[in-house]
């Protein structure tokens, strides 16, 4: 049930990429509802297949393909909410071929979960994933955003006023899109560490240094610089949407280091 | 007499071509004395776009090498090769257009019309503009009125500030909450002003070398007028400044605007230059948050918006065309008359003698009645041979067949030695035919 769900999902994705893709291409606002009503109804489907799976697997997406899923399903939905809110669906010309992107590897790749630490504590589990999702799905579109925003100031820049030129949004708004998801990404990090610390402080043994709890350091200290270098020496424009595309890179590290890519298990083939 | 027009325009000359022969309004009036020296007329049409000589004179190649000495002397060599010329009625095909916004970088801008107003009134003042090249203006200034009200090219069109205005929406979105600063309260620096308030600049400043032109633009659009020595702190404080002054150097260097940099903190600048020598340097824009458009760059961003004035402009060549072909029609009558009129001057005169040899001879033999018989038919053979002659003269108009036969009337009876003879004893240009045989086109 659920994967016909989600492939009917996936479907809708493809098709509003397009649909938003031509939106590029000619701005029409019959585009822009079609691509609006697409990517909600492929959610809507999305989200019944996500809810029916996590329930049976107590609230937690198992395997790097259900772990992808989940990632574009929140990822398109930030989409629709900001398209909803501020009105600009050439974004989604960007963010449905990045959110169709997440999908794919789901649908090609493997991965068993990896073995999780003795004694953590089930209850604070799928809060911390479902954060931990949250972040780097905001993180994403922050990226998609700092993609947007390098690409159109080298239009104004350069002087070229080309297609993109006229369709991107002006780069105040893309900018300041960014901060705030860089901001509501970084709050979710921040408690993803925390409950992450939380569960390494309850389990047994000595505390060793991972790749992922390195690579989320590491992540979330660039942001945490980044919005500082935002806020004090009023940082703004390219610098912060390449340092944006880095930290993302990092979360994603630490994202495809929670799963265990080695070991195929029967989980991470019910799902695309 | 032959109308030339030799110039240079956004389309053919880069900026830094064009900063050079762009000329204070003082200088143009010396350029002008020597340009139009009797019979020759000048106009000296120059704007941030183009920087145009028209010449009326009797001796096209010796006007146009004095032209191409004065636009050397001005651009240098370099200026010479971006140069195109227009004669006879191309030029004023051109001359219409130009007054029309035809060929205008922002197609149906109003500005130009002003512009070449100016120019004209300027001409006028030095006396470099006086017969024939004074008609051929008001004719394109009536047809810039009737493209004006006949078509939909002034309202679909946009100035060039209004193109700086919907550029900085590129960089910001919106321009509510923003500061605007305007350098320069000239025709440009008002038109730019009232879109950026238009578009919803919170804060307008505006700031000139005579303050009291600041005071009365801004009270106009609801702005501030600040002095011009504060011009390095207002461009601290703004987000977009729209520049168009006279300055023949840049106001804004890269050291100046880059020493603003650090009080900013990162906040964009948007810069538009619509002034002509520039007054952003070039530099300007190679800092990290500057974006400074010059008027070249204005030129390029609204040449891809024109597709949508392309059938308003066609609609207007339409009426350019009308309007030129009706202009040579009158100035061809203005000048084929005399030569008619001379024709049955000379024939009237030949009857009147030939009919007083004939009454001479016959002595006084004659009656009243047959007197008057006499001179009836003198007068009716002149006024049916030269019938056909008026007539066909008057029938093609003024298009080449027409000076061409003006011509050739005055030549096969015989009027041209004569009009020579008596325009060098009272130089009148306009009328003489032998600029008719010549064509006026």
């Amino acid at each position: 049930m659920s994967h016909t769900l989600v492939s009917l999902a996936c479907h809708a994705y493809g098709i509003a990429a397009v649909v938003y893709l031509a939106y590029l291409v000619r701005q029409s606002e019959a585009l822009a509802t079609a691509g609006r009503v697409l990517v909600g109804g492929g959610l809507a489907l999305h989200g019944v297949a996500l809810f029916e799976l996590l329930g049976v697997q107590s609230g937690r997406p198992v395997g790097l393909a259900q772990g992808f899923s989940a990632l574009a399903f929140l990822l398109l939905a930030i989409f629709l909410f900001l398209d909803v809110r501020y009105r600009r669906p050439v974004i989604g010309a960007f963010l449905t071929p990045l959110a169709l992107a997440a999908l794919l590897p789901g649908l090609l790749m493997e991965g068993g979960q990896a073995p999780l630490p003795p004694g953590v504590r089930q209850p604070l589990l799928p809060l911390h994933i479902t954060l931990a999702l949250m972040g780097l799905a905001a993180f994403a579109v922050a990226a998609g955003v700092g993609v947007m925003y390098v690409l159109m100031e080298r239009q104004v820049k350069a002087k070229r006023f080309g297609l993109l030129f006229s369709r991107l949004p002006s780069l105040e708004f893309l900018d300041t899109l960014n901060r705030r998801l860089v901001v509501w990404g970084f709050l979710a990090l921040s408690v993803t560490l925390a409950t992450g610390a939380f569960f390494v402080g309850t389990a047994p043994g000595p505390w060793t240094v991972d790749g992922k709890t390195l690579a989320t350091l590491v992540a979330w200290a660039v942001f945490a610089a980044l919005l500082v270098a935002r806020s004090v020496a009023g940082w703004r424009g390219r610098r912060v949407a390449f340092l944006t595309m880095a930290g993302f890179c990092l979360v994603m590290v630490s994202f495809l280091a929670s799963y265990d890519v080695s070991s195929p298990s029967e989980a991470a083939l019910r799902m695309p | 007499m032959e109308l030339i027009c030799i110039g240079l325009s956004h389309r053919t000359a880069p900026l830094t071509v064009r900063e050079r022969l762009a000329l204070p309004e003082s200088r143009q009036a010396d350029v002008l004395q020597r340009l139009a020296q009797a019979p020759v007329e000048a106009l000296w049409v120059s704007t941030c776009n183009r920087v145009e000589v028209y010449l009326f004179a009797p001796n096209a190649a010796m006007a146009r090498q004095r032209a191409l000495t004065e636009l050397q002397g001005l651009g240098g060599v370099e200026a010479l090769e971006h140069l195109y010329e227009h004669q006879g009625e191309a030029a004023l095909v051109h001359l219409f257009r130009v007054a029309c916004s035809l060929d205008s970088m922002v197609l149906g801008e109003a500005q130009i019309l002003g512009q070449v107003k100016e120019a004209f009134e300027r001409g006028q003042g030095a006396g470099a503009v006086r017969g024939e090249l004074m008609r051929a203006c008001a004719a394109a200034f009536s047809c810039a009125k009737r493209v004006r009200t006949e078509t939909a090219i002034g309202r679909a069109a946009t100035s060039m500030a209004a193109a700086a205005v919907q550029l900085a929406s590129k960089v910001f979105d919106g321009l509510a909450g923003k500061t605007v600063l305007v350098v320069g309260a000239g025709e440009m620096g008002e038109l730019a002003a009232r879109h950026l308030k238009q578009a919803g600049a919170s804060k307008l400043y505006v700031t000139n070398r005579t303050l009291s032109r600041a005071e009365a633009l801004a009270a106009e659009v609801g702005g501030q007028a600040r002095p011009f020595e504060e011009l390095l702190g207002l461009v601290a404080a703004a987000d977009v400044v729209v520049c168009s002054t006279a300055s023949q150097v840049p106001l804004f260097t890269r050291d100046n605007v880059g020493a603003l940099g650090r009080g900013r903190r990162g906040r964009p600048l948007f810069m538009v230059d619509l002034a002509v020598p520039r007054d952003i340097d070039p530099a300007v824009g190679t800092l990290d948050w500057v974006h400074a458009y010059d008027v070249d760059d204005i030129q390029k961003f609204v040449a891809d918006n024109a597709a949508a004035r392309a059938e308003e402009a066609q609609k207007a060549g339409v009426l350019v065309a009308q309007e030129v072909a009706r202009f040579v029609k009158e100035r061809a009558l203005r000048e084929g008359t005399p030569v008619l009129a001379r024709l049955r001057q000379r024939a009237e005169a030949i009857a009147r003698s030939e009919v007083e040899r004939t009454l001479g001879a016959l002595g006084d033999g004659l009656n009243d009645k047959q007197r008057k018989s006499i001179e009836a038919m003198g007068r009716a053979i002149v006024n049916k041979l030269l019938h056909e002659p008026t007539a066909r003269l008057r029938a093609v108009g003024p298009e080449g067949e027409g000076n061409r036969l003006a011509g050739a009337a005055a030549e096969l009876f015989g009027l041209l030695e004569e009009e020579v003879g008596t325009a060098a004893a009272a130089p009148s240009v306009m009328a003489a035919p032998v600029q008719v045989a010549t064509g006026g086109k």
